[in-house]
């Protein structure tokens, strides 16, 4: 096909760019919720958690194993929204 | 005796021009006004004093940002980075292409100047920003630095 042999053979097909769109949104907003742990040893901790499980996957291709951590990643940034939630009130 | 105590007193605490008033209406004797000196000079200290020493406050105030204060405090930032070797880093280098980063790199520097700076960077402006200049370029539009 003329079309995808322009394009450079490392462009993303748009399933797998909403993925990454997906993956950042999800670090960006998990940093974001680790910034308000009030201790700082545990915020370290968190941080350094949630980095070094994105780094372990980052090499992963199955779209579906993609779509089964995204769906992980926002139930535990909902848990620990929620305890931080707790702990504030 | 009672008037040398009193601009004694007056001259310990400085400004004491409403303690020395109020004392001296109060009390003539030389001990009372030993006593509500000595009680009320230390408790007045904060309140007389600051109309004049501390005629206007400064509340948290920074020095005002430059071109170059931001663009020193990004790259301050970025040395320390333990993923970025200082010595590869200047203001013109790709995070991807020269430096050797990924996204999720990329995203933790977005986070880490916005700890700097301390204003939210939206996602999208965020992962536009590529090279230390971008970051400068941006926070000076941001914080309204145009020299």
């Amino acid at each position: 096909m003329a079309t995808t042999s322009r394009l450079p053979p490392t462009v993303l097909s748009l399933k797998q760019f909403l993925h990454r769109q997906q993956v950042l949104g999800l670090y960006r907003r998990i940093l974001r919720a680790a910034r308000q742990i009030p201790n700082e040893g545990d915020r370290q901790y968190v941080m350094k958690w949630a980095e070094e499980e994105f780094k372990k996957n980052k090499g992963a291709t199955e779209e579906v194993v993609i779509r089964m951590m995204i769906t992980q990643g926002n139930l535990q940034l909902r848990e620990l929204e929620r305890s931080l939630q707790l702990a504030k009130s | 005796m009672a008037s040398r105590v009193l601009s004694g007193c007056g001259r310990l605490a400085l400004s004491g021009l409403r303690a020395v008033t109020a004392t001296s209406r109060l009390g003539h004797s030389a001990s009372a006004a030993l006593t509500s000196c000595s009680v009320a000079a230390p408790l007045r200290f904060q309140q007389v004093f600051s109309p004049f020493v501390q005629s206007c406050r400064h509340y948290a105030d920074l020095p005002p940002l430059t071109l170059g204060s931001i663009s020193e405090r990004v790259l301050y930032v970025l040395k320390l980075y333990d993923k970025i070797n200082p010595e590869k880093l200047t203001v013109q280098s790709h995070f991807m292409k020269d430096l050797g980063l990924d996204s999720l790199d990329q995203v933790e520097i977005i986070m880490a100047m916005e700890d700097e700076f301390g204003f939210e960077i939206p996602d999208a402006d965020g992962e536009k920003l590529m090279t230390p200049q971008e970051i400068v370029d941006y926070i000076a539009d941001k914080k309204d630095v145009y020299e």
